[in-house]
C-alpha cells in the first residue's frame, strides 16, 4: 500500500516538477515571476481535453496540441506583461500576470463552464514489476515527464538558443554585449516554460480523468513551491521539490486526512522561505 | 494640492465634512435594500483597502495575505458570538486582536524577506489559513461555514435592514479612518514611509526597521480583522470561500487602482470597484475579467492609480530593482 | 579624551583585505578629513563605523560604547549620524518630513502617542518642527522655502544638502560625511566647506568626512588621515600631508580635484 502511494506520489510529483521547471526557466533567464503559469497549465489541459474528446486524437497528438496552445499563450503573455516593462523590476509584471490569471480563469469559467470535464481513460491496465504494482498510465506519465526534461536539457546545453538562454541567465548585460538578442531569448524562454506547463496540464487531465477551469490556481502555486524548494534557479532542485511534494502529499492523504493534502506544498513554501530562502540546492549568493 | 497629498484634518474640514454629511444623508433618499447593501460592502472594502495600504502603500511591504486576516476576524466574531454569545461590542475588538496576533506571529519570522519572497510567503500563509479553516471541523465547521450569526445589537436594540447597517459601517469607517490618519501623520507614519523609500537611510536615523515593519503589519491586520467582524454580523454567515486568494487580489486591485500610499487612494479604489459591477450590470458575469483588465491597464498606463503617490510601482519606482532580487536583508549600502 | 576610537580595525572580503589594522582617534570638536585613492577603503571604514559592515578584527568605541557589534539603528541612536556616498534621501517624502524624521531618536511617540496625541506628543512634534526649521535655515534659502516639496523635486546639490540637514537634526555628537561635494561645482563645493566649519563652530558637532576635493579638505580640516589599499599611510596637519612623499606617491598618476 505504501509503495502504491509512493508511485502515485512520484507520478504526481513529476507533473509538479514540469510546472516548477517552467518557473525556474522564467526566473533564471528573466529574473521574474509569473502568476499566470497556472492558467497556462489549465489552458493546455483543456486543449488536450478537446483534442482527446472532440477531435478524437491519440494521446500523443493531444499532448502536442496542449503544449502548442500553451506555447502560443505564453508568447502573448510575455508580450503583454513583460515586454512593455523591461526595466520595471519584478513587481509590475507580477501584478499584470495576476490580472491575466484572473481574466483567463474567469473566461474559462464563463465559456467552458465550471464543472469537471471528464477525460477519457487511456492505458488503465496495471503491470507488475517484481513485487510492485504499477499502472501503465503511471509509467507513461513518468516516462513522458522524463523525456520532456531530457529534451529540455539537450535544448539548453546543445543548441544555439540554449546557449543564449544560459548566457542571459548568467548576466543580461554581458549576453547583450555579446550580441544575444535578449528580447528573443526572453520570449522563447517564456514560451518554453509555458509549453512545459501545458504538457503538465495535459498529463494531469489524463491521469485524473478530469479537467476544470479552476485547476490552475493551486497547481501553479504548488509548482512554485517546488521551484522555491529547489532554489529558484536550479532545475534539478525543482524536480526534487516536485517529487517530494507529490510524495508527501500522498502520504498526508493516506495517514492524516485528505483535506490537508494541499497544505503540504504551502507548508514547504513557507518553511523554505523562512528558514532557507535560497532553497535546498540554490547557492546562497546567486539564487537569493 | 494633489489628490494624493490630501489627509483630512481640522485644517481642511471644509473639504471633507460636506462629503461626510452628504454620505450620511444618502440612505434617507435611497430606500432600496440592494443599493444600501452595496454601500455597506463599499464601507467594508474601504476599511480593507485602507488597512492594506498601511503595509503595501506606506511601508512598501508587498503583502498578499490580507484576505486571510479578514477571514480570521470574521471567523473569530462568528465563533465568539455563536458559541459564547459575545455581543458585537466585544467581538469587534477581539476579532481585530485575533487577526493582529496572527499578523504578529507571521510577521516576526517572515519580515526579513523582501519583494517577491515576502509576497510568496504571505501567499503561502493565505493558502494555509484557508485550508486550515476548511479542515478544522471542530472549530470552524469546515466547508459548511458558520451560519446563524447574530445581528449587531446594542444593549438589546437589534440592527435590522441595510439602512441601519449603513450607519453603523459609516461610523466604523469614520473611526477607523480617523485612527489611520493619526497613525500616518505621526512619527510612526513617517517611519513607515522612510522604510519604503530607503531602508538603509532609515536605519541611519536610528529607526529599528524590523520592529517598524512588524508594527505596520500588526496595524494592517488588526483593521482587516475589524472589517471581518462587521462582515460576519452583517452577512450572518461566514464560509472560507469568501476569504481566498482571489479576495486578496480584489482588495489589492482596489488599492492599486485607487492609489497606494495616500489617504484618499484606497477609499476611491474601494468605492469605484464595488460600485462598478453594479452600475454596469451587464458586466456582472464578467466581473473577474473586468477587474483583471482594470488592474492591467493601471499597471501599464497609470501605476499610481487615481490618487496614489506616483512612483511606488512604476518603471523607475523604488520597487524596481534591475538586479536579481535579494531574499533577505544585507548590510552594506 | 577621544570621541571616536578606531583600534586596529581589519575587514576583508573573500581574500581581499579592504581594511588592514586601521587606527584612528577623533577628539571632540575636531574636523578630520579622510582621503585616499579610489578603493582605499574609506567608505568601508565609514560602513564599519555606522554598523553596515562587520569588522573582522579590531574595535570601535564611541564615547566608550563599543560600536562594532551594534546594529546600525542603535549606533545612530547613540549620536553618530552619517550621509552616504550616493545621496540616500527619501524621494517621496517632503523636505519637512525629512527633518522631522531626522529627529527620530529625540522623539518617543509610538502608536499610542500617535492615536491619543497627549500634550507631550504635541510638544515633541512642535519642538522637532522648530529644530528642523532651525537646521534648514542653515542652508540659507535653499531648503526652507521648499519645505513642502517632495525631495525628488530638488536639485542634485539641494538633495545632498537635505541629506546633511537630516543628519544634523538629530543633534549628533559626530557627523560622518561621505563625499559631501561629489558632483558639485566649485561654487557649491566652497559652500559645503563653509557649512562644515559652521557645523563644528555653531552646532558643536565633530565632523569626520571623506573627500576627493583637495581644496575643501585642505581648507577645512584640522587633521587629515590618509588611507591607501586599506592601510593608514599618513596622518597629520594639512600642510604636512600635502608634502608627504608617500601620500603624493599614492596619488601619483591620479587626478586630484582642485
Amino acid at each position: 500500500m505504501l509503495i502504491a502511494q509512493l508511485i502515485n506520489g512520484l507520478t504526481q510529483g513529476s507533473i509538479y516538477a514540469l510546472i516548477a521547471i517552467g518557473f525556474v526557466i522564467i526566473f533564471g533567464t528573466m529574473n521574474l515571476v509569473t502568476f499566470a503559469h497556472g492558467e497556462v497549465y489549465m489552458i493546455g489541459a483543456f486543449m488536450g481535453y478537446f483534442a482527446l474528446t472532440i477531435l478524437r486524437l491519440p494521446w500523443y497528438l493531444a499532448l502536442i496540441m496542449g503544449m502548442g496552445a500553451a506555447w502560443v499563450l505564453g508568447f502573448f503573455i510575455e508580450k503583454i506583461a513583460f515586454r512593455p516593462l523591461r526595466s520595471a523590476g519584478h513587481m509590475p509584471p507580477l501584478l499584470i500576470t495576476i490580472g491575466l490569471a484572473i481574466i483567463l480563469k474567469d473566461l474559462a469559467v464563463i465559456f467552458l463552464g465550471a464543472e469537471n470535464r471528464p477525460v477519457p481513460s487511456i492505458y488503465s491496465e496495471t503491470i507488475k514489476i517484481g513485487e510492485i504494482q504499477i499502472s501503465l498510465l503511471q509509467l507513461l506519465i513518468l516516462a513522458l515527464a522524463g523525456i520532456l526534461i531530457i529534451v529540455l536539457r539537450l535544448l539548453i546545453q546543445g543548441t544555439k538558443i540554449g546557449r543564449a538562454m544560459r548566457a542571459t541567465a548568467q548576466d543580461h548585460e554581458a549576453a547583450y554585449a555579446m550580441g544575444v538578442n535578449i528580447n528573443r531569448v526572453f520570449s522563447i524562454s517564456f514560451s518554453l516554460a509555458s509549453c512545459l506547463g501545458g504538457a503538465a496540464g495535459v498529463l494531469v487531465g489524463i491521469y485524473y480523468n478530469a479537467v476544470y477551469p479552476v485547476m490552475g490556481d493551486t497547481a501553479g502555486l504548488k509548482g512554485f513551491a517546488a521551484c522555491i524548494f529547489g532554489g529558484l534557479t536550479s532545475i534539478p532542485g525543482a524536480i526534487l521539490g516536485g517529487l517530494i511534494i507529490g510524495v508527501v502529499e500522498n502520504l498526508t492523504v493516506q495517514f492524516i486526512a485528505s483535506g490537508y493534502r494541499d497544505i503540504v506544498a504551502f507548508l514547504v513554501l513557507v518553511v523554505v522561505l523562512v528558514f532557507r530562502p535560497q532553497g535546498i540546492l540554490g547557492k546562497k549568493i546567486r539564487a537569493v | 494640492m494633489a489628490l494624493y497629498q490630501f489627509t483630512p484634518s481640522r485644517a481642511n474640514l471644509k473639504i471633507w465634512l460636506p462629503l461626510v454629511a452628504a454620505v450620511s444623508l444618502f440612505p434617507l433618499f435611497v430606500n432600496n435594500e440592494y443599493i444600501l447593501n452595496t454601500a455597506v460592502m463599499a464601507g467594508i472594502y474601504i476599511i480593507l483597502a485602507s488597512s492594506l495600504n498601511i503595509t503595501n502603500g506606506y511601508t512598501g511591504l508587498f503583502s498578499f495575505g490580507h484576505a486571510a486576516f479578514y477571514g480570521i476576524g470574521a471567523y473569530t466574531a462568528a465563533i465568539l458570538s455563536t458559541r459564547l454569545g459575545f455581543p458585537f461590542l466585544l467581538t469587534l475588538p477581539l476579532a481585530g486582536l485575533a487577526a493582529a496576533c496572527c499578523g504578529a506571529a507571521i510577521a516576526v519570522p517572515t519580515l526579513r524577506l523582501k519583494g517577491i519572497f515576502l509576497a510568496l510567503v504571505t501567499i503561502g500563509f493565505q493558502q494555509i489559513t484557508y485550508l486550515v479553516i476548511m479542515n478544522w471541523m471542530s472549530l470552524t465547521r469546515g466547508p459548511m461555514g458558520i451560519p446563524a450569526i447574530p445581528p449587531v445589537s446594542f444593549f438589546g436594540f437589534e440592527l435590522s435592514g441595510n439602512q441601519q447597517y449603513f450607519y453603523l459601517i459609516l461610523v466604523l469607517n469614520l473611526l477607523v479612518l480617523f485612527l489611520l490618519s493619526r497613525i500616518i501623520d505621526s512619527r510612526v507614519g513617517r517611519t513607515f514611509v522612510s522604510i519604503r523609500e530607503d531602508e538603509l537611510a532609515a536605519q541611519s536615523v536610528s529607526i529599528n526597521v524590523f520592529r517598524a515593519k512588524v508594527l505596520s503589519f500588526v496595524i494592517a491586520t488588526f483593521f482587516a480583522g475589524i472589517a471581518g467582524a462587521f462582515f460576519a454580523h452583517h452577512a450572518r454567515f461566514v464560509s472560507a470561500d469568501s476569504f481566498k486568494l482571489e479576495e486578496t487580489f480584489l482588495i489589492l486591485t482596489m488599492l492599486i487602482v485607487g492609489g497606494m500610499g495616500s489617504f484618499a487612494g484606497p477609499i476611491i479604489g474601494a468605492v469605484s470597484l464595488v460600485i462598478l459591477p453594479e452600475v454596469f450590470r451587464f458586466l456582472a458575469e464578467y466581473r473577474g475579467v473586468v477587474y483583471g483588465l482594470i488592474m492591467i491597464a493601471a499597471i501599464l498606463f497609470r501605476p499610481e492609480g487615481i490618487a496614489g503617490v506616483p512612483g511606488i510601482i512604476s518603471p523607475r519606482g523604488i520597487l524596481s530593482k534591475p538586479e536579481k532580487p535579494k531574499a533577505v536583508e544585507e548590510a552594506a549600502p | 579624551m577621544s570621541l571616536l576610537k578606531i583600534h586596529s580595525v581589519s575587514v576583508s572580503f573573500g581574500g581581499l583585505a579592504a581594511l588592514k589594522k586601521v587606527d584612528v582617534d577623533i577628539r571632540p570638536g575636531e574636523i578630520v578629513g579622510l582621503i585616499g585613492p579610489n578603493g582605499a577603503g574609506k567608505t568601508t571604514l565609514f560602513n564599519c563605523l555606522s554598523g553596515f559592515q562587520a569588522v573582522d578584527e579590531g574595535t570601535i568605541h564611541f564615547q566608550d560604547e563599543a560600536l562594532h557589534r551594534l546594529p546600525p539603528h542603535r549606533i545612530a541612536g547613540l549620536g553618530l549620524a552619517r550621509t552616504f556616498q550616493s545621496s540616500r534621501i527619501f524621494r517621496r517624502m517632503t523636505v519637512l518630513d525629512h527633518v522631522l524624521l531626522g529627529r527620530h531618536r529625540q522623539q518617543k511617540a509610538g502608536v499610542w502617542g500617535a492615536l491619543i496625541r497627549p500634550d507631550w506628543v504635541r510638544r515633541e512634534e512642535a519642538d522637532s518642527r522648530k529644530r528642523g526649521c532651525e537646521i534648514l535655515s542653515f542652508f540659507e534659502d535653499r531648503l526652507l522655502p521648499r519645505v513642502a516639496d517632495f525631495a525628488d523635486s530638488l536639485s542634485y546639490a539641494n538633495r545632498r544638502r537635505l541629506e546633511i540637514a537630516r543628519a544634523l537634526v538629530s543633534d549628533p555628537q559626530l557627523l560622518l560625511l561621505d563625499e559631501p561635494t561629489a558632483g558639485m561645482n566649485p561654487h557649491e563645493s566652497a559652500g559645503i566647506a563653509k557649512l562644515i566649519k559652521r557645523i563644528r563652530d555653531e552646532l558643536k558637532v565633530t565632523v569626520f568626512f571623506i573627500e576627493h576635493d583637495m581644496k575643501v579638505i585642505m581648507g577645512v580640516s584640522d587633521r587629515i588621515v590618509v588611507l591607501d589599499h586599506g592601510e593608514k599611510i599618513a596622518e597629520g596637519l594639512p600642510e604636512e600631508i600635502k608634502r608627504n612623499p608617500e601620500v603624493i606617491e599614492a596619488y601619483l598618476g591620479r587626478k586630484h580635484g582642485a
